[in-house]
């Protein structure tokens, strides 16, 4: 996803907002699409995609309807896995 | 017969003699091969208490029904008792080394005795000879590899031992087509102790497969399902299990010197992405596998395989090392000399908390990238501060009083997951019958990676349910012989339709996890009769007493209690641990 984006970290100025909508706003930012790599067609998370807010996965609680505020950090990681 | 050749050869290094193994068709359907019916024979062949390294103990190299045919089928599975934790041991090695036996026509091979001087053995299409090793003797395992090869004419697949293994080092692996380990438990030494410096395997005879059309069908099938899923047809691709350093650390469970904190400060300099950056030439695969997860890689001076994600925490943030060179150079160490690179690394953290603690002056130091490649070579060789090191880290840190510090489970140092960042995990590495192991139930899956569901990892409830389940699917897939990989694209049906058309015998979902029970009880029941039992499973103290600070897994702690005692409900055992006599009957133990 790094090469898609084409770089490691994103400032995105933001506050109060759905996960989903800072992922449209990260996209924005980058200039380039990336949402693929995470979302399904119809928008919703890929299996495996994993969105932590703060560290906190939000598959454990509203998915991408999470709301995120200034200062936050989210980590964004395409599906993965190994050993 | 098909699927399976029908042939297990014996050969007894001390009395110079050879004999089939006899199987049943019975035993070929209750255990498959692999690790079921590698564990079975072990079982029948030798007391439990047999010494690892005696020359009456056996070891076993064994394919599966599925070896030889559809992707990833190239892989062996090694039994027999280890010499670093006293438990029944089964390791894995990808490769092609599996899909060579079998086309020499076996199945298995037992090596019992010792012989009275240093032999390999030459298996082909003919049978099985014992020749002379004393060339090779002392070599590393590229150096065996790649004259065993030119002898065979370059078309032998080889697995052998290197000077850890010659020197008996507990941890000592079996290493084959150049750079894949059967790592965990020791079994190079058990090898070394019977003077097998290798085995040298080829043959070209085809595996009969009892439906060709449902064969094809399903293989294209099997092969999309790979490409289409994104774990298998393009993270492992791409970056590698390395991919994982990243995802473990922000998860804040990626253990750094000797599992004290959770977070490493610089993850992103040793992770999958920094490896395709700057030591990555190109990717490898094992026999028919279209995964590619391999990474062949060089640093400035040297080149070879790897590191693979446990080999990157294990010298890296385990140890407070962030040059990456220097850690893949003491991979390729490992890999040379053939050391099982987690119990290397687990040892070596937990000698540096030693030193730091006034336990041990003389032992090593954090951080002290420029001397893992000579901490490595050192313990192959048992000299200078290696020959402490060579004891592995549970004898290590009681010898110097501080038992504590050691970070295993029945003696076999635990992986890289810190536990308080994953009650299941926590629940697997306690019961798993090698001892510390992440791959007997990979609960990391569903707890941190979302396969095949997501999973809260800080909560216990049907943990215990999910453990046995993942381990007696992962008995199945090691028994059938093919990549764990592929439990990420396709589950349990597609496994019992493989055999179907392979073998022609037709496994429910049922009857095939009923094997996958009975391999784990099998393998319970053995550690149960050499004196494991429910104090073993359990954890070092540290993860019941503290609790990380910063991270996103802080302020937690392993809250065993809570799935013991289901664990033990769910497999059919009493509050000790061992199976009650209704659980046996109905497995047929």
């Amino acid at each position: 996803m790094r090469r898609r984006v084409g770089t490691t970290g994103l400032d995105v100025p933001a506050d109060d907002v759905t996960v989903l909508a800072l992922l449209r706003l990260a996209e924005e930012s980058a200039g380039r699409a990336f949402l693929d790599e995470l979302l399904d067609r119809e928008q919703g998370l890929l299996a495996g995609t994993i969105i932590l807010v703060n560290g906190d996965n939000v598959r454990g609680g509203d998915g991408l309807r999470t709301r995120v505020r200034a200062g936050d950090k989210v980590d964004l990681f395409s599906p993965a896995g190994g050993g | 017969m098909n699927g399976w050749t029908g042939k297990i050869v014996k050969v007894d290094l001390g009395r110079g003699t050879q004999e089939d193994v006899p199987v049943s068709d019975a035993a070929r359907r209750r255990y498959l091969g692999g690790r079921g019916l590698g564990v079975r024979l072990y079982a029948d062949l030798c007391p439990v208490l047999t010494d690892p390294l005696a020359e009456e103990n056996a070891l076993l190299f064994m394919t599966g029904p599925l070896t030889g045919t559809l992707m990833t089928s190239g892989r062996t599975q090694v039994i027999s008792r280890s010499p670093l934790t006293g438990t029944i041991c089964d390791s894995s090695s990808g490769g092609s080394f599996g899909a060579a036996l079998k086309g020499a026509g076996i199945d298995g091979l037992v090596v019992q005795g010792r012989a009275p001087k240093p032999v390999y053995l030459r298996i082909h299409e003919g049978g099985v000879e014992v020749r002379d090793a004393a060339a090779f003797w002392g070599l590393d395992t590229q150096q065996t590899q790649k004259g065993l090869q030119e002898e065979a004419g370059g078309k032998a697949s080889v697995a052998c031992i290197g000077p850890a293994g010659e020197n008996r080092v507990p941890f000592a692996a079996i290493m084959n087509d150049k750079d894949r380990a059967a790592g965990r438990g020791g079994l190079g030494a058990v090898m070394g102790a019977k003077n097998l410096k290798a085995v040298a395997a080829s043959g070209s005879r085809p595996v009969d497969i009892a439906d060709p059309a449902g064969y094809k069908d399903l293989a294209s099938r099997v092969d999309r399902a790979v490409d289409k899923n994104p774990v298998t047809g393009k993270s492992l691709q791409v970056l590698g299990t390395s991919v994982l350093v990243n995802i473990i650390n922000a998860h804040g469970m990626y253990p750094t010197e000797n599992f004290r904190r959770g977070v490493f400060n610089d993850a992103e300099g040793t992770s999958g992405e920094k490896i395709a950056e700057t030591l990555l030439l190109r990717q490898s695969s094992c026999f028919k596998c279209p995964i590619g997860c391999g990474r062949t890689t060089r640093t400035k001076d040297k080149h070879g395989e790897g590191p693979e994600y446990e080999t990157v925490w294990a010298f890296g943030a385990n140890l407070g090392i962030s040059d990456l060179a220097a850690i893949a150079e003491a991979n390729y160490a490992c890999n040379e000399l053939g050391l099982d690179t987690i119990t290397m690394g687990g040892t070596l953290g937990c000698a540096m908390e030693l030193a730091e603690a006034g336990a041990w002056p003389g032992g090593p130091r954090w951080g002290e990238a420029g001397k893992l490649a000579d901490w490595v070579t050192e313990t192959a060789h048992r000299r200078g501060m290696g020959a402490e090191l060579a004891l592995g880290s549970k004898r290590l840190a009681a010898k110097y009083g501080r038992p504590e510090l050691a970070m295993q489970v029945k003696g076999m140092e635990i992986p890289a997951y810190d536990p308080r960042g994953a009650q299941g995990m926590a629940l697997s590495y306690a019961t798993s019958n090698r001892g510390g192991c992440h791959m007997r139930a990979y609960l990391v899956a569903p707890e941190v990676l979302g396969h095949p569901v997501f999973l809260d990892r800080f909560s216990t409830a049907g943990k215990a349910e999910l453990v046995a389940l993942f381990q007696d699917v992962s008995a199945v897939v090691d028994s059938a012989v093919l990549c764990r990989f592929l439990q990420f694209a396709v589950g349990i049906s597609t496994f019992a339709e493989m055999l179907r058309v392979v073998t022609g015998l037709d496994f429910g979902d049922e009857e095939l996890m009923s094997v996958g029970r009975r391999v784990y009880t099998l393998e319970r029941l053995f550690n149960n009769r050499a004196g494991f039992g429910r104090a073993d499973d359990t954890l070092p103290p540290r993860f019941f007493n503290e609790e990380f600070q910063t991270g996103s897994s802080r302020h937690r702690r392993v809250r065993l209690e809570e799935m013991l005692d289901d664990y033990y409900a769910v497999r059919g055992w009493d509050r000790d641990g061992r199976p009650r006599p209704h659980t046996l009957a109905e497995l047929g133990l």
